[in-house]
């Protein structure tokens, strides 16, 4: 009895020793896709970024509840108003105006960006910085910055003695696919030239978008309506359409496929180019090899050397009513900050954030399998589109692919495929 | 404590708490249906007029034709086979019946989404075994999610192998709850297996079946993960059904207004269809 007595007094005691130390620890929530206890490389990046905080600010506990990416936004939004968002946010791009005009996201001056010199604030100059600035008020800063072209298997190209640079035309595009997707004895495509997915679950942006932007059209009107059935648009899709239907060299499967359905392709060696983010390149590498992954820009139109790709993101702010935004902020500026972005980049295989981490890493993007990341710097400078932030874009890359499924599947002019695109984009938006 | 009221207050706590949790987001979401939303939030009242926008949509016609199509199939599908089943299990001996009934189970007992993934990696994917044992047998063009009929019988097929587990369960309960004095005695009367089926067991298992129906009815007309998983909808909109249109309207458009006004017609419907098959069975307690 007297031991039980003795033993439940040690425990208390130790435990009233403890409650205090942990009670002086700041909690930060902070909502992201990433899950600091996975294996990708971005997600052992996030891991030590969050140590390396931690040890330089025992105060503070930064909690990461990871959730689904394409909900995290409308989710955070609604948080929002019940009161119980997380202090610390990652924006999806396309509701990033929403994010802003809902007053959602405090200001990053007030936070931290006050404190800054002129150089740290060039450091990071670009389109990115732009659109998170609304009035000389910065919102959020990008991360994890998303470089939406092609990517390719190098070993293939090799085989086919094909030069990814060479590339710089439709034309020349197409002819490489053909080159690239090969049959069997009894004729079956056993690896596609080209591979995208047509699904509306987990859509990423088509390649008819770079097209169209690449011939000088727009995809929304200034009202923000849908601009989808240009001449434009029509000759993008009726490209796009055709590489399953005229030339055989992406599968008609793809109407059903994901994202991921796609990267599985890829990594199963079926396909030798496939429409993919530069953020997964580093993944699909340490799958595949280093050496046998690279990325490439769109080809060009007229004049212009490269189309445009979707540039996205994920814009990551502090809650405008977090009661800890101080903390909250100072881990931002830290996650996002010099140290913080050199880790993205070596560890996790992001493209840097700020020019002077790209200059610091002297020939690390030359080494073999991170030159992915000079297209992509190359690309985010010259031939970059981001989505407009003045009006609410949620669905327009689910209507641009159910229009090339009409066109597939149903055989749909793919004039009139569009047409029903927009008018389902407008009518959902509410315009 | 002998009062009239005393038993009120032993039950009025757990009716307090049914009442928070199961109804207050029923009436939370029909007072949030009847404003304009703008970045989650609840701005200028519009009355009816998220709902009068549902009338409005072209679409959704054709989304709630699906929707039923689906339902009554999954359903309907699901209660025959799980029914033989049963049935089959019941007649096994005690351990073939143990084993049979957990591989029967075990696409119940996993998250939709992994089962869901699982079946299209396995049947639908073009790298996966069923479609690679297709090749070698020399049939190249099954491609089942791009044709609409296939894919609405996919979506169908997943959810009967998805659900079937638990209607089992369910039917098997029943089965072994019934005596085995009514057969025999049917069978001294010269009944033959059919007509002690029919006669006997039918009956009596009104009430699993009843319960069976309106669960899987219930779980059919409301799952989403399923079909997002499964097809995203497609091909163009043949496997859009309710759940989907509700998710859309809410996470891709962000239009939280008609995504509630719409999640709550799909609750009153459920409401009424539970209403319907306790009618329709006449069933007694």
């Amino acid at each position: 009895m007297l031991r039980r007595i003795a033993l439940s007094m040690v425990l208390a005691g130790t435990m009233a020793a403890a409650i205090p130390a942990y009670a002086q620890q700041t909690q930060v929530r902070m909502w992201t896709f990433l899950n600091p206890a996975g294996t990708t490389p971005r997600e052992v990046a996030l891991k030590t970024i969050i140590e390396n905080f931690e040890k330089a600010n025992p105060d503070i506990d930064v909690v990461v509840e990871p959730q689904a990416w394409d909900q995290m936004t409308p989710k955070f939004l609604a948080a929002n108003n019940a009161g119980n968002a997380p202090d610390v946010i990652w924006v999806v791009t396309d509701f990033l105006g929403d994010a802003i005009k809902s007053g959602s996201l405090a200001s990053l001056n007030d936070l931290f960006i006050k404190d800054w010199s002129e150089e740290q604030v060039a450091d990071r100059a670009g389109a990115y910085w732009d659109l998170t600035n609304v009035d000389g008020v910065q919102h959020a800063l990008f991360t994890s910055r998303n470089y939406i072209s092609i990517v390719y298997r190098k070993d293939f190209f090799d085989e086919a003695g094909i030069d990814p640079a060479s590339i710089t035309t439709w034309d020349e595009f197409l002819k490489a696919a053909e080159e690239l997707t090969v049959k069997d004895s009894s004729g079956q495509v056993t690896r596609y030239g080209f591979v995208q997915g047509f699904s509306e679950n987990q859509a990423d942006p088509p390649m008819m978008i770079p097209y169209m932007l690449g011939k000088g059209a727009e995809l929304f009107n200034a009202d923000g309506t849908a601009n989808f059935a240009s001449p434009e648009g029509v000759e993008a899709l009726t490209f796009q359409t055709d590489l399953i239907k005229k030339y055989n060299v992406m599968p008609e499967a793809a109407v059903s496929w994901t994202v991921d359905d796609v990267y599985e392709q890829f990594a199963s060696g079926r396909a030798a180019m496939i429409l993919g983010a530069s953020v997964r390149v580093s993944t699909l590498q340490s799958q595949l090899d280093k050496d046998k992954v690279g990325m490439m820009l769109w080809p060009g139109s007229g004049d212009m050397a490269h189309s445009p790709a979707v540039m996205a993101g994920w814009a990551v702010g502090v809650w405008s009513k977090s009661p800890v935004q101080e903390q909250a902020g100072k881990f931002v500026d830290y996650m996002l900050g010099p140290d913080g972005d050199k880790l993205w980049v070596e560890e996790g295989g992001q493209s840097p954030g700020l020019v002077s981490t790209l200059e610091g890493l002297g020939d690390f993007p030359q080494q073999p399998g991170n030159e992915y990341l000079q297209v992509v710097s190359e690309g985010s400078a010259k031939y970059g589109w981001l989505a407009p932030i003045d009006f609410s874009i949620g669905g327009y890359r689910q209507s641009l692919n159910k229009a090339a499924q009409a066109v597939v599947v149903n055989g749909t002019d793919p004039q009139q495929a569009l047409e029903d695109a927009a008018s389902e984009f407008d009518r959902a938006n509410n315009r | 404590m002998h009062s009239r009221h005393a038993g009120l207050t032993y039950i009025v706590p757990a009716f307090a708490l049914l009442g928070l949790v199961l109804f207050s987001p029923v009436f939370y979401g029909f007072w949030f249906s009847l404003f304009r939303i703008q970045y989650g939030a609840p701005t200028d009242f519009v009355g009816l007029d998220n709902f009068v926008r549902l009338l409005d949509d072209p679409t959704l016609g054709g989304t709630l034709s699906r929707s039923t199509v689906f339902t009554v199939f999954a359903v309907l599908f699901t209660i025959l086979i799980a029914l033989a089943l049963s049935v089959w299990i019941h007649k096994l001996g005690e351990k073939r019946g143990f084993i049979v009934q957990m591989i029967v189970i075990v696409p119940w007992i996993i998250s939709t989404v992994v089962a869901t993934l699982l079946f299209r990696w396995v049947f639908v994917n073009d790298i996966g075994l069923a479609l690679s044992l297709a090749r070698m047998a020399g049939f190249n063009d099954i491609r089942l999610l791009n044709d609409p009929t296939s894919a609405m019988t996919l979506l169908i097929a997943v959810s009967v192998w998805k659900r079937i587990g638990y209607a089992v369960i369910i039917l098997l309960a029943g089965l072994k709850s019934i005596p085995d004095d009514y057969e025999e005695a049917a069978l001294i009367d010269g009944a033959n297996s059919w007509q002690i089926f029919r006669r006997i067991t039918l009956p009596l298992l009104k009430t699993p079946l009843l319960l069976v129906a309106i669960v899987l009815t219930l779980s059919n007309l409301n799952t989403v993960e399923t079909p997002l998983v499964l097809t995203g909808g497609g091909p163009g909109n043949a496997t859009r059904i309710l759940p989907i249109e509700v998710f859309d309207r809410a996470f891709v458009n962000y239009d939280l207004g008609s995504a509630t006004a719409l999640a709550l017609v799909m609750f009153l419907g459920n409401i009424l269809l539970v209403l319907a098959y306790v009618r329709l069975a006449k069933w007694k307690t």
